[in-house]
């Protein structure tokens, strides 16, 4: 019935997409660098990028590279390296478009309007993004100090934007919970990871996701079920084949406040503490154990990246929401099977995602803010911006009505209509309610970009992309 | 800090004009051929496959029942035209060439995930009454099927709803609560109230998924 | 065409369709009107509270599909106007709201439509519309039973209801009851 799946060509699709690089690099920096000068000069330098770009192709045992390289482009950038209007005609249209004009869209209203955004960010002067992933300081700096010598020497190139995050004790987020460790299962690199990361079928099975729906030129779900099996829409060759759009955003999360409302709430929550209370909003306890399975009360000792249940579950034995409520922020952003229809109105809303921590920690048990400015650096990959980013963001994150929950939205990020959260209903015998909050999470700007495979990148670097 | 007013209703009807929406609900029209010989799709042909089919639909609601499932359906409606009443010239008069399907529906959501939901789970439904009109390729997969809606749909010039910010999920379970809280405001006066506090958790907790 | 009334109805809900022929020449100017309505203020449905959902659509041509069999083509003779509305209760009575409320309305709308009486309005509007009424082969209807002032209502308990329970959390027995007698009175 389904074919063989396509054996994928890691030598052209960049790293850190298909798979992580792991927690051993902890330190990352995102620099998006503005072209000044001709596209002739631009693409010189840019072939000196390329050379060093690392791909997905894997590393023998005990040989990890010191720093890692990767690269994206945005709309802007393509023409600035010379790509032809109808070359960037034939990419999806919000990556034209840019994110700041998907602003309302999107919920980036209010404080997180792309007016207020920070230097660099949504304008249009991000052309190029560079991504530096190391495992040590020192290996972070040098790679720092080469790309920045690379530009001096070429010209006519600015950093616009420049952020330097680090993974935080036990891979939380600000928030304190653990973070990254659930990922799509993808057919042909991750299938180990197919029960709880892929499609949920009939009878408790599981299957991998097609490559397709995060890696352009491969076959996706609809190809799936297609007679003439074609491929997915991508941009024209050389630059559609092995890339993929990549969502970067940086959100500014309220530390402070979010403990202080939680504490507030907890008060009144009769069935546990402001501990219980938090992961009824999450979906999961600080540590990650998810709530399906552990319902009242973490683990000890839990490693999500490889405990065997931590993402092995699904909602069927949920269905009101009484384990883990309905608008739980992991089962909005992840509803698996809770959709009902054997999850065929969610399975191809799934993203990659890579991000990072931003900024120190507020102290444990502070509860004013400290004007530190931290958060997350969100980056999601996925063939699609408008059906897997932008769908979620949308019809499950800004709005409840698919699961059932009216107009209320994700209490954790909020309305992003500048007015404010909603309730969240956390479903019990009798429910409670978290009453509408100001915004936790602000975007402080954001962008659209596309990672070309490595052909690609060459091909752009000569200036024979069209 | 106070709690902010109502938040704003979110935005969810996308992927389609403008015009073709009203607060959460958007207007879908489409028009589509009937093919009138036998063929592969429909071995019954269409003139009178449809009427059938519609027939056997109002007949055994359960046929509608996955319809009723995917509850973000206000009011949806097929019709077969077969000949336009005659209003005098210029119109022409007489029987059209072909029979022709006319579908509306109003619903929330975007237009997309609309659409990808009657693809992949009403596949025979979406069969059974397309499979008769030209240019109909199969449901799945959802790409050509969504570009033959779009060549078939017909923008809407005026689109009204009298509660345009209510989903029909929301209506739905707005009249499932009315009727339970009139229930408990007859109790309400008569009892204690520990009873009466205790009436209103198991209240509560039943019309939780209504709220 | 020839199934009869049964099909438009649904519980309490109707499902009305006229589909008239727009007099050449003019289907500019009806489109302009029709999608200007908004502009110049509030849709003029809302003087007919029995309407649920209603659209306007004027369909300029049947789409002729070349990829498929389909060996001739086949064109509508002029652009025609479709006017829909999910509506309560019994039709007679709506079409007479319809054609008193919305006679201003229906001067500029069905008035450059073939076949429209001379006075846009009154009785001989609402035979006009039964005349190129097009009866549903099938109608589902989410809520078949709720008029719109039930429906209305419903929402606006629903609000209500929201606000109360989650402000009334950790209240005593007494209070709750008080509150509750006070926001929602006792059913009489």
């Amino acid at each position: 019935m389904a074919d063989a799946p396509p054996r994928l060509d890691l030598g052209d699709i960049q790293g850190d997409i298909l798979r992580g690089y792991g927690n051993d690099y902890d330190s990352t920096t995102y620099a998006f660098v503005r072209i000044d000068c001709a596209p002739e000069q631009a693409r010189a330098w840019f072939a000196g990028v390329v050379e060093h770009v690392t791909s997905a192709t894997p590393w023998p045992a005990g040989e990890k590279p010191l720093t890692t390289l990767n690269v994206a482009v945005t709309a802007a950038g393509l023409s600035k390296l010379g790509v032809s209007d109808a070359v960037v005609g034939s990419f999806s249209h919000e990556f034209r478009d840019g994110m700041a004009t998907r602003s309302t869209l999107l919920g980036d209203t209010g404080p997180s309007d792309p007016r207020s955004w920070e230097t660099g960010l949504g304008g249009g002067e991000g052309h190029v993004l560079l991504t530096i992933n190391a495992m040590a300081p020192a290996d972070h700096q040098r790679a720092l100090a080469k790309m920045r010598a690379a530009m001096d020497a070429a010209g006519g190139l600015t950093i616009v934007h420049q952020e330097d995050t680090a993974l935080l004790k036990d891979s939380r987020e600000h928030f304190g919970y653990s973070d990254g460790f659930a990922q799509p299962a993808i057919e042909g690199s991750s299938d180990d990871k197919a029960r709880g990361g892929g499609v949920p079928l009939k009878d408790g099975a599981w299957r991998a996701l097609a490559p397709g729906e995060f890696i352009l030129g491969y076959p996706d779900e609809d190809t799936r079920v297609d007679p003439q099996r074609r491929l997915p829409n991508a941009p024209a060759d050389p630059l559609g084949k092995s890339g993929t759009y990549m969502v970067w955003r940086k959100l500014y999360q309220d530390v402070a406040r979010w403990r202080r409302v939680m504490r507030d709430a907890a008060a009144l929550y009769p069935d546990g503490d402001e501990q219980k209370l938090t992961a009824k909003a999450v979906g999961r306890w600080p540590n990650g154990a998810p709530l399906v399975h552990y319902p009242d009360a973490p683990p000890d000792d839990y490693d999500p990246k490889t405990a065997r249940d931590a993402n092995d579950f699904r909602y069927d034995g949920d269905k009101d929401g009484m384990t883990c409520p309905l608008g739980a922020h992991i089962r909005r952003s992840n509803p698996r099977d809770a959709l009902g229809f054997e999850g065929h109105l969610s399975f191809r809303h799934r993203m990659i995602r890579r991000g990072m921590p931003y900024g120190t920690p507020l102290g444990e048990n502070v509860l004013e803010d400290d004007g530190t400015d931290r958060g997350l650096i969100f980056v999601s990959f996925q063939a699609s911006i408008s059906r897997q980013f932008e769908g979620v963001q949308v019809q499950w994150l800004n709005a409840g009505n698919i699961f059932g929950l009216g107009h209320d939205k994700d209490f954790i990020l909020g309305d992003p209509a500048g007015v404010g959260t909603g309730k969240m209903t956390i479903q019990g015998r009798p429910p409670f309610f978290l009453t509408p909050q100001e915004l936790f999470v602000r975007t402080r700007g954001g962008e659209y970009l596309f990672v070309p495979g490595m052909t690609a990148l060459a091909a752009l670097a000569e200036g024979t992309a069209g | 800090m106070s709690a902010p007013a109502t938040p704003a209703a979110p935005i969810t009807a996308t992927g389609t004009a403008s015009r073709n929406v009203a607060g959460q609900a958007i207007a879908i029209t489409v028009f589509s051929t009937i093919r009138p010989l036998v063929n592969l799709l429909a071995p019954i042909p269409g003139r009178i496959f449809l009427p059938l089919l519609f027939f056997l639909t109002r007949s055994f609601p359960k046929l509608t029942g996955t319809l009723r499932q995917l509850s973000f359906i206000h009011f949806a409606r097929w019709c077969v035209i077969s000949e336009l009443p005659y209003n005098g010239p210029p119109q022409r008069k007489g029987k059209l060439r072909y029979q022709h399907m006319y579908f509306e529906s109003n619903f929330n959501g975007g237009w997309e995930e609309y659409i990808d939901a009657f693809s992949h789970i009403l596949a025979r439904g979406m069969t059974a009454f397309w499979g008769t009109s030209y240019g109909f390729p199969k449901p799945l997969p959802t790409a050509p099927f969504k570009r033959y809606i779009q060549d078939n749909e017909v923008e809407a010039d005026h689109y009204y709803s009298a509660y345009p910010e209510a989903t029909s999920t929301m209506i739905q379970r707005a009249i499932v609560l009315d009727a339970k809280l009139d229930a408990l405001k007859r109790d309400a006066a008569k009892l204690e109230p520990e009873a009466f506090a205790a009436a209103y958790r198991r209240f509560l907790t039943d019309v939780q998924h209504c709220l | 065409m020839a199934m009869g009334t049964k099909a438009n109805v649904s519980g309490q809900a109707y499902a009305f369709m006229a589909m008239t022929p727009v007099r050449p020449g003019e289907e500019d100017a009806l489109s302009t009107y029709l999608r200007g309505l908004y502009a110049a203020g509030p849709s003029p449905f809302e003087r007919l509270p029995r309407t649920h959902l209603a659209r306007f659509v004027i369909v300029p041509d049947f789409h002729n599909d070349r990829s498929w069999k389909q060996r001739r083509e086949e064109h509508l003779d002029v652009h025609y106007l479709i006017f829909t509305s999910n509506l309560d209760g019994d039709l007679d009575s709506y079409l007479d709201e319809l054609c008193r409320e919305l006679a201003p309305e229906a001067e500029q709308i069905w008035g450059r439509c073939i076949g429209c009486p001379e006075q846009a309005s009154g009785d001989a509007l609402k035979r006009y519309l039964k005349h190129n009424q097009i009866d549903t082969g099938i109608f589902f209807a989410a809520y078949p039973d709720a008029t719109t002032t039930k429906v209305k209502r419903s929402l606006r308990n629903r609000e209500q209801m929201i606000e109360f329970a989650r402000t009334s959390q950790g209240l005593d027995a007494a209070a709750l009851q008080q509150r509750f007698l006070r926001e929602f009175g006792d059913g009489s």
